[in-house]
Parts: C-alpha cells; sequence; structure tokens
C-alpha cells in the first residue's frame, strides 16, 4: 500500500477488508427483484445508494488513512545553558534563536528547548517565530552536567507529526551524561536534521585541579601521602593551600609560591593523622593574575578523604547543653570517648562524613526540625546503611512532640511516635490557611509544607485546611476539620487543592475560628502562609480568637518580589503566635513542623512517676540488679513499642505500659529510645544515681558501630560517568580470601542509596561499579560475609569537588561533527552570524502524515447513505424525496467538510449545490404537477359550465310547465324545488376521485393512469342504482388495472430477459 | 403544495442571508475569543485589567507587567512592558477620553501615565500612608474636570483624588463606610453625573459616591444569588446607564439599575466559550461590546449578551 499512499491521498491499514466489495454484484441481482416496485429511475438510484453502502463500509473496516504530503517544516532550537557555556556565550544564543526568527515563512512552526542535566520546553513549536522575550528565560536548574541526547529526545517528543523535522543544536559539544550519537542516529531515522551550531570558546588562560589523591584506610599515628596533580594550560605561579578536617595545613613554604609548567603538575605532601575516623582533606590553588590567568575559579578547590581507624566515640548533639554536661562527665567516666555539642541555633551543620567520624549520635532533645531532610536522611542512613548507633533522649522538644513523627528517624527507632494503646489523651487542633501562590512553584511548597504539618501530628489531633481556591465558592475547607485518622486520605487531598489568589483574610480567618472554637482539642492554632497582600482581618476576628485562646501564627513568602509583613505581623502579634518570614521556599516546610508543635503538646505527660524494670536481661542493662531501686522520673514523651523492640523499662498504667526505655537493631545498626529525660526537670535524681554512668555507658557502648578488618584494601576510582570501588580481600598470612559475599551500598550526595553488587574478578579482588552523576561526597559500605562469618564492615569513598562542566576548556566541534554527519545535517557557522543562516530552507524532504479517516467516513459517509437509502424507497413523492436529499446533502456538506471550505464562498457553494441536486430530483415531479393543477383548474371550470347549462334547462322545463298549466286553466302554486342535476353531483365526484388519486400516489402506490381517469367519465342523467353500479365498476377497473399493470412489468421484465 | 414550494425557496435565501451577516459564536452573545496562555504577542500569563479606550481599542495589563493593546475585533497592535516588575505586577488600567493610559502600578505604590502607544508622559505617587502616598492602589479613573481618582488597600483602603497635573489634592473616602470599614475598594468608574462606583470588593458591595466622598448609595451582599456578590472586582457603567460589575469570586458579570436592582447576570465558571474562570475586570466600549478578562483561562472575550 505504501505505493498507493505515494499517488492517492488514501491508504488502507487492513486491506484485505476490501474484497467486501465482491458483495455488491451479488447485491444487486438480489436488489432487483426486492426493488421491482420501483421506477426505474428509483431502482438505479437505490442500487448505487446500496452499493456506496458496501463500499463505505468495506473501507471502514480497511481502516481508511488520509495521506497528506505537507511541505511545511518545524525547526526547534536546542540551547545549552550548561555551565561550561560561558555567560556572554548563553545570552547570545537568545539573540541568534530571535534573529534566525525574524522572518519566518507562514506555516513553518518555531520551538525552544534549552537544557543542562535535563532538558525543558519554553516554547512548544509555534507559527510565526520566536515570541520569548529574551532575558526572561527561567533559571536552569542542575547546570552542572550536559546531556545533549536528553534534549534530542524533548525534540523527538514535541514534533508535529505532519512537518518535516529540523533541530538546530547550539552546543559546545561538552556532553558528560548521555550518548549524543547513538540518540542523533534515532532522530535521523524518525527522520530529523540536526543542523549544528558550535558554541566557541576556548579558555586559553586556566589552572585546574585534576586529581587530589589519598589512601582510602590509614591507621592512627600514620604518615598519609597526599598528591595534588594541577593543570595549567601555561606557565602560571600561586599558592596551594591544603586543609585537614576544615583546619587549614602549615605546609612547607614552597608551597606558598609553586610554579605551574604547561600540563599536569603534581605535587606531595605527607600529613600525619592522630586521630581516628574519616579525615577529610581540602586543597586550594590561588592564580596570581586573577582572572588573566585563571578563568574559571570554581574548578580550583580538590576534596578527598581517608578512612582512619581509631577509638570508637559518641557525639551528642544538646539543645541545652548545660543539662547534658553532667551525663558527658558519666560517660568520660566510663571510659567512653564522647564529644558533646550544641545545637541550640536553628541549622544543625553535620554532614554524613563527619557522622561517620563517629560510632553513635546521641540526640539529646533535639527538635527535628532543626535538621534539613537531607540531614534526617542522612541519620536514617547512618544507622541502617552504615551500621551506626542512634541514641534518642527525650524532652519537650523529642519523639513526637520534637516533630520527628512522619521522619525517617522514626522508622529506625524501636518506638513508635504515634500513640495507639492510649484511650484518652488530651487533643491538638491545626487549622493551615493556604495562600502560597505568590511565588513561584509557592503551591507546590505549599502542599509540600501542608503534608509535613499532617505527618507530624498525631492521629489523634485534628487538622483542617483553608485555601482560597478556584472551585465554587472561592473559600473553601479542602481538607475540613477532624482528626487525621488517615493520614494518606488527608494528604491526598492536600495534593489536589488549587490554592489560588485569596482576596482576604477575614473569610478564611472566620471559618477556622468558628470550627476551630466547635472542637475538644486543648491547643487550638492557625498556620497561615501567605504574601500579606490579602485585605487584612478585622479586630474584631482578632479579639474573637484571642478570646477563644487561639493562637495564630504567619509565614511571610514573596520575598525578593513583594511581601506585605505588617499585616501579617499584626495578625501573629495580636494572637500569640509569631511571625517568620520565610526567604526560601525550602524553608517553608520546616517552618511548618515547627508551628505545628502546638498541637503535639499534647504528647508531653508531665506525672511523676517511677521506672519498672520489665526486663532485666536486656544487654543494655547488664549489672543493674533487678531489686535495685530505679529513681523516678517527673515526665515522660509519650509513644508506643514497635514489635520486635526490647523495651526493659516502662511506666505502668491501666492502659498499658508506657516504654521509657526500649531498644533494637535495625538493618547494620543499633538504636535507644529513652522517652523521659535525665535533665533537671523530669530526671534530675538520675543523675545522683549510683548506677547512672554505668547504665548510660553501657547503653552508649551497645549502640557503637562495629569496627572494620584491617587486612582488606578498598579504593574507589572515577571512570567518566561511572565509578568503580575495587575491594582486595586478604586474610591474616596474606592469603587471598575467595568467594566472599559482600553486600554494599554506595550512597550518594543527594542521600540517595545506590546497592553495589560486587564480582569477583580475580584471586580475592572484587570490584563494583555505580553511576556518578552527581556533585559532592560518595560514601560505600561493604559488609565482608564469609559464608555465615560476619568479618565486619569496610568504608570507602570518593569526593568530586567540582561539576566536571568546570574542566572543559574548549569547544568539542569533533562530537558537533558526528552529530551533524549522523543526521545529515549541516554546520552552521557561528552564533555571532545569525543573518547568515536560513534554518527554514525547505531542502528537507516532505513530510507524509498518515490520519485514520474510518470513523470520520462512518459518520458522515455511511449514515448519509443509509437515509438516502431508505429515502428512495419509502419517500413515494418525488418532491418529499427531494427535500430529503437536499437535507442530507446540506447537513453532510456544511457540517462535514465546510471545515475545510469555510467562509462565505463555502456556505453559497455548498447551498448552491445541495439546490441544484435537489431540483433536479424536484424536476422529475414538477411537470405532473403542475399538469394536475391545470387539470383541476380546467375540470372546475368545465363543472360550473355544465352547472349553468343544466339550470337554463330547468328554468326552461319550469317556464314550459308553467306555460302548460296555465295553458289548462290550473292556477300556478309555489314552484317546486328544483330536482339536482346527477351530472353536476357527479363532476363533484371526479374532482374527489383525483385528490383520492394522488393520496394513493403519496401513500406509495403505482400511479393513478390516464386512461382509468377518462374511463371513469359517465353520461349525465345517471340513476343511483346506475351509481352503485358504477361504484363497483370502478372496484373492478381499478383491480383490472392493478392486473394489467402487473403484467406490463412482467412483460417488460421477459423482454429485457429475452 | 404551493406553501412547500415557498418553503424550498426561502430555505436557500435565509442561508444565504446568515453567510452574509454572521451570527453570534454562541448562543451566550459571545462575539469575538482571543489570548492564549503565553509571553508572546497576543498571549497573557494571567491578566488582570482590562479597558477600552476612545477608539475602541482593548488595553490589557496581565501578570507579566505588560501592557497590550488590541484592535476592537482583538487583533494586537502593540505592547510594552512596565518599568519594573520584581516586587509585584499592575492590578488596573484606566483610558481617558483623551486616550491616556493610567496604570495602577499596584506594588510600585504609583500611577503611570502613558500615551496610546506606551511612551511614559508621568509618574505619581511613592510608598506610604499619608498624602500622596499609596499602599497598593488598584484603579484609576479621570473625571470630565480631569481630576484623577486612585482607590488603594492594605492597610490605607481608600481613595484619593489628584489634580490634571499629578498633584495630590484630598482624600475622597476612607474608613468606616455605611457602617463598614473599606475592605478592598478594587475598582472604580465614573457615571455622566460625575458620581464615583467603586466596588469594595471584600466587603462583596457596591458604593456610589459624590466626588467629595459622600455616600449616594450603597447595595449588595456576600452570596450567589441575584443582587449578590462575590468578590466584585470590576465595575463599568454602561452606555445604558446600567451598572456591571465584575464578581471574581462567582466567575460571572452582573447588571444593576442605578437604584441597586439587579437585572440579570451572564457567565458561568469554566473554560468553555461563554463561561469564565475567576474574570478580574470587564470593560464596555462605545459600540455596547464588553470585554471581559478571563483571567484564569488567559483570554479576553468579548460579548454583547
Amino acid at each position: 500500500m505504501n505505493v498507493a499512499a505515494l499517488t492517492l491521498p488514501f491508504s488502507f491499514e487492513q486491506p484485505q477488508w476490501l474484497w467486501l466489495c465482491l458483495l455488491i454484484p451479488a447485491l444487486v441481482a438480489l436488489s432487483l427483484r426486492s426493488l421491482a416496485g420501483l421506477e426505474p429511475v428509483r431502482r438505479v438510484l437505490a442500487l448505487v445508494v446500496r452499493s456506496l453502502v458496501i463500499v463505505t463500509i468495506a473501507i471502514s473496516l480497511a481502516r481508511v488513512l488520509h495521506v497528506r504530503e505537507n511541505e511545511n517544516l518545524t525547526v526547534l532550537f536546542l540551547m545549552d545553558r550548561s555551565d561550561s557555556v560561558p555567560e556572554d556565550i548563553q545570552a547570545s544564543q537568545e539573540s541568534f534563536i530571535a534573529a534566525a526568527c525574524e522572518d519566518p515563512p507562514p506555516h513553518d512552526r518555531v520551538g525552544v528547548i534549552d537544557f543542562a542535566r535535563h532538558a525543558y520546553v519554553q516554547q512548544p513549536p509555534y507559527e510565526g517565530g520566536y515570541y520569548l522575550e529574551p532575558g526572561r528565560l527561567p533559571r536552569m536548574p542542575n547546570p552542572d552536567r550536559t546531556d545533549i541526547a536528553s534534549a534530542i529526545r524533548m525534540a523527538m517528543a514535541i514534533f508535529p507529526h505532519d512537518t518535516a523535522k529540523r533541530i538546530v543544536l547550539l552546543t559546545d559539544g561538552n556532553d558528560n551524561m548521555g550518548d549524543v550519537l547513538q540518540e542523533a542516529a534515532t532522530a535521523r531515522a524518525d527522520g530529523a536534521v540536526i543542523d549544528v551550531v558550535p558554541l566557541w570558546y576556548q579558555h586559553r588562560n586556566e589552572i585546574y585541579f585534576d586529581r587530589m589523591v589519598a589512601p582510602t584506610n590509614a591507621e592512627e599515628g600514620e604518615q598519609v601521602p597526599i598528591r595534588l596533580v594541577v593543570h595549567s594550560r601555561r606557565r602560571a605561579v600561586g599558592a596551594i593551600d591544603l586543609y585537614h578536617n576544615d583546619r587549614k595545613v602549615h605546609l612547607p613554604p614552597e608551597f606558598a609560591r609553586v610554579e605551574l609548567a604547561p600540563g599536569d603538575n603534581v605535587f606531595l605532601v605527607k600529613l600525619p593523622i592522630r586521630t581516628g575516623g574519616p579525615q577529610r582533606f581540602e586543597a586550594r590553588f590561588v592564580a596570581e593574575g586573577g582572572s588573566g590567568v585563571d578563568a574559571i575559579s570554581e574548578n580550583n578547590t580538590a576534596t578527598t578523604f581517608t578512612f582512619v581507624a581509631g577509638k570508637r566515640k559518641a557525639l551528642v548533639l544538646s539543645k541545652e547543653p548545660t543539662f547534658d554536661e553532667g551525663f558527658v562527665d558519666a560517660l568520660r567516666s566510663e571510659k567512653v570517648d564522647v564529644d558533646l555539642r550544641d545545637v541550640s541555633g536553628d541549622d544543625i551543620v553535620i554532614d554524613l562524613l563527619e557522622m561517620l567520624n563517629y560510632s553513635t549520635i546521641i540526640l539529646s532533645n533535639v527538635p527535628a526540625y532543626n535538621f534539613t531532610d537531607e540531614q534526617l536522611e542522612m541519620l536514617s542512613s547512618y544507622v541502617k546503611d552504615l551500621g551506626g548507633g542512634l541514641i534518642m533522649i527525650g524532652g519537650d522538644e523529642s519523639f513526637g512532640a520534637g516533630g520527628w513523627m512522619g521522619t525517617p528517624v522514626e522508622e529506625v527507632m524501636p518506638v513508635s511516635f504515634e500513640i495507639k494503646h492510649k484511650k484518652v489523651i488530651p487533643r491538638g487542633a491545626l487549622v493551615l490557611i493556604m495562600h502560597s501562590c505568590e511565588i513561584p512553584r509557592g503551591n507546590f511548597w505549599g502542599k509540600e509544607a501542608a503534608k509535613k504539618s499532617v505527618d507530624t501530628i498525631s492521629s489523634r489531633d485534628y487538622i483542617g485546611v483553608l485555601a482560597y481556591t478556584w472551585s465554587p465558592g472561592g473559600v473553601n475547607w479542602e481538607v475540613p476539620l477532624g482528626l487525621v485518622r488517615n493520614k494518606a486520605a488527608v494528604k491526598n487531598r492536600i495534593d489536589k487543592m488549587q490554592i489560588g489568589d485569596m482576596p482576604d483574610f477575614a473569610t478564611t480567618m472566620d471559618m477556622a475560628l468558628e470550627a476551630l472554637v466547635k472542637t475538644d482539642a486543648s491547643q487550638k492554632h492557625i498556620i497561615i502562609i501567605s504574601d500579606g497582600d490579602p485585605s487584612a482581618p478585622s479586630r474584631r476576628t482578632l479579639d474573637a480568637m484571642v478570646q477563644a485562646k487561639i493562637t495564630c501564627s504567619t509565614i511571610g513568602i514573596g520575598y525578593g518580589s513583594h511581601v506585605v509583613e505588617r499585616t501579617l505581623r499584626d495578625i501573629a502579634t495580636k494572637t500569640k503566635g509569631q511571625f517568620h518570614p520565610c526567604r526560601s521556599p525550602r524553608r517553608v516546610p520546616k517552618l511548618f513542623m515547627k508551628e505545628s508543635k502546638v498541637v503535639r503538646r499534647s504528647l508531653i505527660d508531665e506525672k511523676p512517676f517511677r521506672p519498672k524494670l520489665e526486663y532485666a536481661f536486656s544487654e543494655v542493662l547488664t549489672g543493674i540488679d533487678a531489686d535495685e531501686v530505679i529513681p523516678p522520673l517527673q515526665g515522660m514523651v509519650l509513644t508506643s513499642p514497635k514489635p520486635m523492640a526490647l523495651v526493659p523499662l516502662v511506666r505502668p498504667t491501666k492502659e498499658g505500659p508506657d516504654p521509657v526505655l526500649a531498644h533494637w537493631q535495625y538493618e547494620l545498626g543499633k538504636t535507644v529510645a529513652f522517652t523521659s529525660g535525665y535533665w533537671p526537670r523530669w530526671g534530675y535524681q538520675w543523675t545522683q544515681w549510683p548506677s547512672f554512668a554505668k547504665l548510660w555507658a553501657q547503653v552508649v557502648r551497645w549502640t557503637m558501630r562495629q569496627e572494620a578488618p584491617a587486612n582488606f584494601e578498598v579504593y574507589t576510582r572515577i571512570e567518566g560517568t561511572r565509578g568503580r570501588v575495587v575491594v582486595e580481600a586478604l586474610d591474616k598470612d596474606a592469603s587471598y580470601l575467595n568467594f566472599l559475599n559482600l553486600p554494599g551500598a554506595m550512597i550518594k550526595p543527594d542521600q540517595t542509596v545506590a546497592p553495589l553488587l560486587f564480582t569477583q574478578s580475580g584471586p580475592g579482588h572484587y570490584e563494583a561499579t555505580f553511576d556518578v552523576d552527581q556533585t559532592g561526597q560518595y560514601i560505600a559500605n561493604v559488609n565482608v560475609l564469609d559464608g555465615a562469618d560476619d568479618l565486619g564492615a569496610i568504608y570507602t569513598g570518593v569526593s568530586i569537588p567540582f561539576s566536571p562542566e568546570f574542566r572543559e576548556l574548549s569547544t568539542n566541534e569533533t562530537i558537533l561533527q558526528q552529530v551533524r554527519e549522523v543526521t545529515g545535517g549541516r554546520w552552521l557557522g557561528g552564533i555571532d552570524e545569525p543573518g547568515e543562516v536560513d534554518v527554514f530552507s525547505h531542502d528537507l524532504p516532505p513530510t507524509i502524515a498518515k490520519q485514520p479517516v474510518w470513523d470520520w467516513i462512518i459518520a458522515w459517509l455511511l449514515l448519509p447513505l443509509f437515509l438516502l437509502d431508505v429515502a428512495l424507497r419509502r419517500l413515494a413523492s418525488w418532491l418529499a424525496f427531494s427535500i430529503a436529499v437536499e437535507t442530507v446533502v446540506l447537513v453532510f456538506l456544511l457540517v462535514g467538510v465546510g471545515t475545510a471550505y469555510s467562509g462565505l464562498w463555502g456556505v453559497l457553494g455548498t447551498i448552491l449545490l445541495a439546490e441544484l441536486i435537489g431540483w433536479s430530483i424536484r424536476f422529475r415531479s414538477i411537470g405532473p404537477m403542475l399538469a394536475s393543477i391545470t387539470h383541476t383548474v380546467t375540470v372546475l371550470g368545465r363543472a360550473g359550465e355544465r352547472s349553468t347549462a343544466a339550470l337554463g334547462q330547468l328554468k326552461s322545463t319550469r317556464d314550459r310547465v308553467r306555460e302548460e298549466r296555465t295553458s289548462a286553466g290550473e292556477t300556478p302554486d309555489r314552484a317546486a324545488p328544483p330536482i339536482p342535476d346527477r351530472s353536476a353531483r357527479f363532476d363533484a365526484g371526479e374532482v374527489k376521485g383525483a385528490a383520492v388519486g394522488d393520496l394513493h400516489e403519496s401513500l406509495g402506490g403505482a400511479k393513478a393512469q390516464p386512461e382509468f381517469k377518462e374511463k371513469r367519465r359517465k353520461p349525465a342523467g345517471l340513476g343511483t342504482e346506475e351509481a352503485g353500479q358504477e361504484d363497483e365498476d370502478t372496484t373492478s377497473r381499478l383491480l383490472r388495472a392493478k392486473r394489467r399493470a402487473r403484467r406490463g412489468m412482467e412483460d417488460e421484465k421477459k423482454d429485457k430477459g429475452d | 403544495m404551493s406553501v412547500r414550494y415557498a418553503v424550498l425557496c426561502v430555505t436557500p435565501l435565509a442561508f444565504v442571508t446568515a453567510g452574509c451577516d454572521p451570527p453570534a459564536l454562541t448562543p451566550t452573545g459571545v462575539r469575538a475569543v482571543f489570548g492564549t496562555q503565553g509571553l508572546g504577542p497576543g498571549a497573557f500569563v494571567y491578566p488582570r485589567a482590562i479597558a477600552v479606550g476612545p477608539d475602541r481599542g482593548i488595553y490589557v495589563v496581565d501578570k507579566s507587567a505588560r501592557v497590550q493593546r488590541f484592535s476592537p475585533e482583538g487583533e494586537f497592535e502593540t505592547l510594552w512592558n512596565m518599568p519594573q516588575r520584581k516586587a509585584g505586577k499592575p492590578v488596573g488600567i484606566w483610558v481617558g477620553p483623551d486616550g491616556r493610559v493610567y496604570v495602577a502600578d499596584t506594588h510600585y505604590s504609583r500611577v503611570i501615565v502613558y500615551d496610546r502607544d506606551g511612551r511614559e508622559l508621568a509618574r505619581f505617587g511613592q510608598p506610604g500612608t499619608g498624602d500622596g502616598e499609596f499602599m497598593l492602589p488598584t484603579d484609576v479613573v479621570v473625571d470630565a474636570d480631569g481630576f484623577i481618582y486612585v482607590s488603594e488597600y492594605n492597610g490605607n483602603d481608600r481613595i484619593t483624588r489628584w489634580s490634571p497635573d499629578y498633584k495630590f489634592v484630598s482624600v475622597v473616602v476612607a474608613g468606616k463606610v455605611a457602617g463598614q470599614a473599606l475592605a478592598r475598594p478594587a475598582a472604580m468608574d465614573i457615571d455622566a453625573e460625575q458620581t464615583l462606583w467603586v466596588v469594595d470588593a471584600c466587603n462583596h458591595r457596591i458604593l456610589r459616591l459624590d466626588c467629595s466622598g459622600r455616600l449616594l448609595a450603597c447595595f449588595g451582599e456576600m452570596g450567589e444569588g441575584a443582587g449578590q456578590m462575590r468578590y466584585p472586582y470590576d465595575i463599568s457603567v454602561t452606555p445604558q446607564g446600567t451598572i456591571m460589575v465584575c464578581e471574581y469570586g462567582n466567575s460571572r458579570l452582573q447588571w444593576f439599575a442605578m437604584d441597586g436592582t439587579p437585572l440579570g447576570t451572564w457567565g458561568s465558571r469554566g473554560r468553555k466559550l461563554g463561561q469564565l474562570w475567576a474574570p478580574w475586570g470587564a470593560a464596555v466600549g462605545s459600540d455596547g461590546n464588553i470585554c471581559i478578562v478571563d483571567s484564569l483561562n488567559s483570554r479576553i472575550q468579548i460579548v454583547r449578551p
């Protein structure tokens, strides 16, 4: 069918159905008999229409396609906005596109895609050129990588199917992610051509840190060799600074002024390592001469790290260090090495590498919202994947009360922060008023924040969400105020919100007030997020909130654009809430978590109690006598034990024991929960307890991470976009360890975990690979299993200090030439010459577009043909038939194809065509019809003449009788009534008979024959009996005429047959 | 029989007649629709204010801080950018009888005056709550004597009067009006009798004031019924002497007699032709055509109900 497609405007997907057309001759043969009663013209028409019905059914089943050849062109510009392209060239790209599209051909389309790590459509293919105003493209997210292949894929996805496809690729060719050539070949196969506009640059004066190499593992007290490789394009002078664990190292004086030769320059430094744990090294090169000598500053830094086996150590993160000093002293008295860090500020600065310095981390009354989401993930990974220990110690900012509910940390803890076993606890009620649409992606962040609030409050609390949305009514309860029994359902409703532009605060605040007053919650709180430009609430509303003890905190967004702080501050101040200016949308969820703590206060129970030893055989309570009196505690945070957790200390209650001390092993790590506190408010008697130090030393030691085996060599290296972890396994006798099982995990810079699948590639030699697509630290944990024996865990890692984009010093012309050759595109020269480039040249083959039209045929051909077929057989009147045909043609043409020929001339042409068809059919009947009218008038005239003659005859008879009587001497009396003239009555009947003839015809019978009418004529003066006889004769004559007609038709058939 | 022939003859005539004068696109009276989402000419990013000039040119300002002018048929003619847009975008526009375009540059607390081609002629106002200052100006109208009236909200809900040479004259109205404090006077219009018609958006009502601020009439309440409103964001006095209100919250237009008697509504919430979604403004041309800013649909509909 392809050949046909090139020559005909139609093609068929399943042409075998066209064999149905062979049924047409059979249909004609059958129809000749069934349509015998029709006139010859009608019969032929009916046969034609029925044949057309068969044809349309056949081509519909064959799935007919409309084949259209399109000369139009779509040009998609792909703009490289990665870091490797200098800023001035990035700006020139838009000017180039605007200039190249100044005068596009009328129906050609232009689209724009920009790309770096990902590709984004900035202008879909539009007719008329480039519409975007230069300089208004949004900031490119993740410009630290270049993936040209993804941009080509995106282009192929948005190309219209019915135009020629041209991609104009503006790039420096320095791709570091995908396979450009393969994607270009795929695009070529799909009919696209890629023209290349190279973005020329060359950094002639450039210095960068090629690499910094340190051993993966080292021993405490060892001298660690560090090799620095600095690359320079030409001779240069500068200084090298080295930092060890963020402290500057005093290097020999020659490092203060080093001379670089063109190419790689290698420097070696040896540093003594005095502490255990991961050692972080960072080197910086500062060139003399500034940017004139070194164009890119981002690539002058290198980092690496070394894992040093040493003493195990614990880290205490404390919100109030003074309360934790006694605890730290107690641990040190038990020979536990421990560091104390003050984290009373808003943000905690710690990363995974720093966590690995410690074998266990203790969170002493630290709220979750002080950590970033990434840090919460790190804490979880630290336990699960790296085998670290985690201890959470209670207080009003810990467990559920500290917003830890729903975080990744809750998953690894031995207690659930939800209260499942209590029947009655005080409730909190929280209403969120959302007006977050005023910042870019504001509704996304607003929804994330609202969901975070749902996560961090207890299922015993109330939550409701109000917003001005685009649904009817405007202000609506998107989540009606109710208990958070099903958090997933509530979050689902939040996700569906269409947050709109709120005109005023009063309406939403009044609704929140009315609903909150009706709840039985002990804590009632409202959080408003807005840019503050809705109309302020009335004083009456604020006073009512104060009276109902409802607090309201406000979060101001839109900094950098507009924020009306005054309104937001007023609301917070008057209702005893807090105002939070929020300059980064990423902070919004944290602020919601923080503010939601108001309703979490109900999780704190401050009734004094004495803990009961429930399970004396716990490892952490070794040495604590079951009969020993445990000092009382003054309060705790309510939690529920998890099924597999051990709970040695509890608070007995009527509704079951509340966990006080619980612990378990979760994947590779161990965690402990102490739901009360040893600080003065709750546990002042505990610090004086003789077993206090012993207990906590045991707890901390139990959680500490296991040491790694020392006889394993592990190192990591980067090979392009892949990383490789290599393990050399030796036993104590330096013999290779074969057939080991090495389950491992790689924690990437964004804290996602990728499994490491090791395969043995030589005696004692194991390798695994991982994707390197981010900048930062990659840390691997490898567990060593020899059969069932756990030999411990080993750590390794690698650091990517800067994006590979900053390694590129010039345009990669080779790859661009290859792309052009693969797709048969053109080399369009420089970006500074847009006038020289005709991106719209129509030198590509036209596009053949195939569109299914079988549904259109069924709707607009088959149905009208069916109607015509019925009309032909059922509408005996030619006039009615002509109207039906005219209507069908009108509707079909006006609606069915009118779209292609719209406008006044199309309408007029359609009407003309329909009228022509209608009148040509009508012409068949108009002659007889006019003859019928003329005949009626003539008959009526004749009847009048006969009546006049009869009247004259009557008058003469009367006169004659009168004369006869007068002559016989009779007195003339009243004149006798005239005897009706029979001929006049007969004439009237004749007119009626003509009408009967019409009716007969209109009912579909055969047309009355003229001679039949003639035979009905009777002489005047026929009597009544004769009239009855005449009726009878009429019936018999009708029957005879019918028989005659039938015989005539049969004779005609025979004649044709002969 | 002859009747049937007469029908047959008249039918094509009717089609021809219809072809010569195209009917309205829909039974609801939509005459034209133009605009789409985007930054190109003729495209909008959440358009929020509209005005029709004495030459029937249509001026639209959107959330990309661009003023665009269209022909009465909706053909794009020209556009210009506001001088600054980072802090926020305008929500009000007015075209005077002399063709001057007044834009309430809301978040920069000023009014900028342009000629019909976008050349800046003057600007007045600065941030603040005192005389000659604005908080968030929402709309501008000019009376027959050339005096300029500016409405504003956000802690300073009031209407101020300015001289034709852009000097502050007086505060027309502020504070409580008819028992309720002004809450976001979102738009104004001025009738032939030189009285101000103001939509008090967050009180869901219409105020009629004389030029000295004396209240002449007040009607309306929140709701969806006849005579009720939900966040009326724009108001126009029609050539027929009725008051047309654009309701942001109910996504419709509503007409009132001068005495506040509701006369009817047009439109419903939706994306189809003849439907509106969160319209911010509507203006009536001298030809009686109504141009509506269908904000969330990023289009302008020209209707004659």
